[in-house]
């Protein structure tokens, strides 16, 4: 019988991947569409079953249990007892085939690395750590992949890293390390483009806060009037004083103020903040505070969108 | 190739980080421009944004007169060779340096003329057919070159590409870079925190601070004229001595007193204090080490510029000595021939040649006397 072209594609891919040649009996139009709706089930229950990303992925976003784990992971030729290392990237546009070919390349079948992509711009690295490799040369080796895709494929992206797993059921939780990882990164220190897990500081303690919990925090230090929109040269001279570690005046001859200007700025925000900045005890608080409404102001944001 | 124009360039990261403040260039065709600075001060940042790989928050960039703000990376015409390239392991180095053409489905014949050329360029025509693994690292770095080569851009970014070599490596990489400049006429713009690889290498430099531009100018000028106490102290090996000095106008008398000692100012030196009021005013005097002189007859032609102090260190380089001793409780280097009889723990007297000193004002930190 002669097929549409769909269903002969589907008996194709289904012969492609699994060996079976199968004959289909479909005499009208609605038989055809149920023969190749069966068809691509069959084809993806078969690639589900004996695809290695796509189980990698289902373990990291954890619906896979740790039993199912064992088994596919056995079935799949995946050493579940191996020290590994997870990356995950996040390109500033879309994930594309340059981006793909790059890392792929990078990471040849021999370095027994997988790359699962993971969103529409974000692909996981799955790659094992020898037992001499140290801490630097992994933060050396994330660096080297930005470095790589920077400049082969001409795009931004940033790069965040799980501590070492020592058996693939810790995946889902290394996946939960670099999300976050990636979160607090962007969010708190964007100037960077590498944010290893272990390495988050205090923006990661402040991004696990309660929302209520910052809220109220910003309460009891500015009461109702939350310094969330001061004008461009305050903040900016705030930013610079707070960058020069508190010194007067290298952050006036930064500025090209004089020195009695910038005082007469810093006692303006302690009019309205009650935190004199030249002290560090309330520098480190206006500090802290500012990375709080930033936060607040992300997690808004992100509601909105 | 290309000219650029960075007007106004600002950067501010949406966690308040100030990066970069009103960056403002004229770069033309065929430069070869530096930007140094210490570790943080915005010169890889500055980078990015002329290659698009960062946002710029104020401020306009023009290549040969087209603004790029909003033009995304790969659509300047741009090549890059950044501190952490990695070179494919399981690829030849002509796959290494054709494979992006590649990607961008460039015709073979073309790949071919384009990497043999690139090849030709950097001395690389015999290995063609080795892998990373079996070239050592300068082979290595030619082809992360090589890979930017093909690409024909109209500006190449380099930002630290020499970081990760040894000692030895980087000084013949330098003379490698120079030679590729000469050869292929392009407009570079080469990230440094290395300020002797800046002055050999840069026909301009741009001196970074916090983000600020400090000077802008040759590399000569930047040594012999420095408008500031931070670009004075970055550019040259060994530093310039600095000194608090406390001046003293009597008449058109003009002399500095550095701890006990009273040192003459000379002629060309005196009129910027007399104008600038510095008349019992703390002044930085800063002073290049080689213009710190032991020989006798400087010191006897010199004798209202000498101070005396006991050699604490004697560091032989070879061709000359780096002698190091106190004055006034400030620790001094002085740059002298190899022949100097002086040796660690010696009494010494020195001359400073007073044509040469540099003066800055203590608040300001800006230049009183270039």
């Amino acid at each position: 019988m002669e097929y549409t072209t769909q269903l002969n594609s589907a008996v194709n891919e289904l012969q492609r991947i699994t060996g079976i040649k199968l004959e289909v009996a479909a005499d009208s139009i609605q038989d055809e569409e149920r023969a190749l709706k069966q068809l691509r089930s069959l084809c993806n229950a078969y690639k589900e079953k004996f695809n290695k990303n796509h189980f990698l992925k289902s373990l990291m976003i954890g619906s896979v249990s740790p039993v199912e784990a064992m088994e596919d992971a056995l079935r799949l030729h995946i050493a579940p007892e191996e020290q590994r290392i997870l990356f995950l990237l996040e390109m500033k546009g879309a994930l594309n085939d340059t981006v793909k070919e790059i890392l792929k390349n990078l990471f040849p079948p021999q370095t027994k690395a997988y790359l699962i992509p993971m969103t529409e711009c974000g692909v996981a690295i799955l790659r094992p750590v020898k037992d001499t490799e140290s801490e630097q040369e992994i933060f050396q080796l994330a660096h080297m992949i930005v470095d790589t895709l920077n400049t082969e494929a001409l795009t931004h992206v940033w790069a965040a890293y799980s501590g070492v797993i020592h058996h693939l059921t810790e995946l889902a939780a290394a996946w939960q390390e670099t999300s976050l990882a990636l979160k607090v990164g962007k969010l708190f220190y964007s100037e960077q483009t590498v944010f290893p897990y272990n390495r988050l500081g205090i923006g990661r303690l402040i991004y696990q806060l309660p929302v209520p919990i910052c809220e109220g925090f910003l309460k009891e230090l500015f009461g109702n009037d939350v310094p969330d929109s001061m004008d461009e040269d305050t903040t900016a001279t705030i930013n610079r004083f707070l960058q020069n570690n508190l010194n007067i005046a290298e952050t006036s001859r930064q500025l090209h103020m004089h020195r009695n200007t910038l005082i007469y700025r810093l006692d303006q925000v302690e009019k309205r903040t009650g935190l004199d900045l030249r002290r560090f005890e309330d520098a480190m608080t206006f500090k802290i505070a500012s990375l709080v409404m930033n936060y607040l102001q992300t997690e808004r944001n992100s509601k909105h969108e | 190739m290309a000219s650029l124009s960075l007007k106004g360039i600002q950067k501010i990261y949406p966690n308040g980080f100030h990066a970069v403040q009103d960056f403002n260039l004229e770069i033309e065709d065929k430069e070869f421009i530096i930007f140094v600075g210490p570790s943080g001060c915005g010169k890889s940042t500055t980078l990015r944004m002329v290659a698009g790989l960062e946002d710029i928050s104020g401020g306009t960039l023009t290549i040969d007169g087209k603004v790029m703000n909003d033009v995304e990376p790969k659509d300047r015409d741009i090549a890059m060779v950044f501190q952490n390239y990695a070179l494919y392991p399981h690829m030849t180095v002509y796959d290494n340096m054709a494979f992006g053409l590649k990607l961008r489905k460039v015709p073979k014949d073309e790949i071919d003329k384009k990497v043999r050329e690139a090849a030709r360029i950097l001395d690389l025509d015999k290995l063609l057919d080795r892998k990373p693994k079996a070239l050592s690292g300068g082979q290595r770095q030619r082809v992360a070159m090589g890979r930017a080569i093909v690409r024909n851009p109209k500006v190449f970014l380099m930002d630290e590409p020499l970081s990760n070599l040894d000692a030895k490596l980087r000084v013949q990489m330098r003379i490698e870079i120079s030679k590729i400049h000469e050869s292929l006429g392009a407009t570079i713009i080469y990230v440094t925190h290395d300020q002797t690889e800046a002055m050999t290498l840069g026909t301009r430099i741009v001196v970074m601070k916090d983000g600020i531009v400090q000077q802008v100018d040759t590399p000569q000028n930047l040594y012999n004229t420095p408008c500031n106490l931070f670009v004075a102290g970055f550019i040259g090996s060994p530093q310039m001595n600095f000194l608090d000095a406390v001046v003293n106008i009597s008449g058109n008398d003009v002399s500095l007193k550095v701890g006990d000692y009273v040192l003459k100012v000379p002629e060309s030196k005196k009129q910027a204090l007399i104008k600038g009021n510095y008349n019992g005013k703390t002044v930085v005097l800063g002073i290049r080490p080689e213009d710190v002189h032991d020989s006798e007859e400087f010191i006897a032609a010199n004798p209202d510029s000498v101070v005396e102090s006991t050699v604490k260190v004697y560091e032989l380089l070879g061709a000359e000595v780096y002698l190091y001793f106190d004055v006034a409780g400030t620790q001094m280097t002085a740059r002298v021939n190899s022949r100097t009889p002086l040796r660690t723990g010696d009494k010494a007297v020195f001359a400073l040649e007073m044509d040469r000193i540099h003066l800055f004002d203590k608040e300001t930190e800006l230049t009183i006397t270039n």
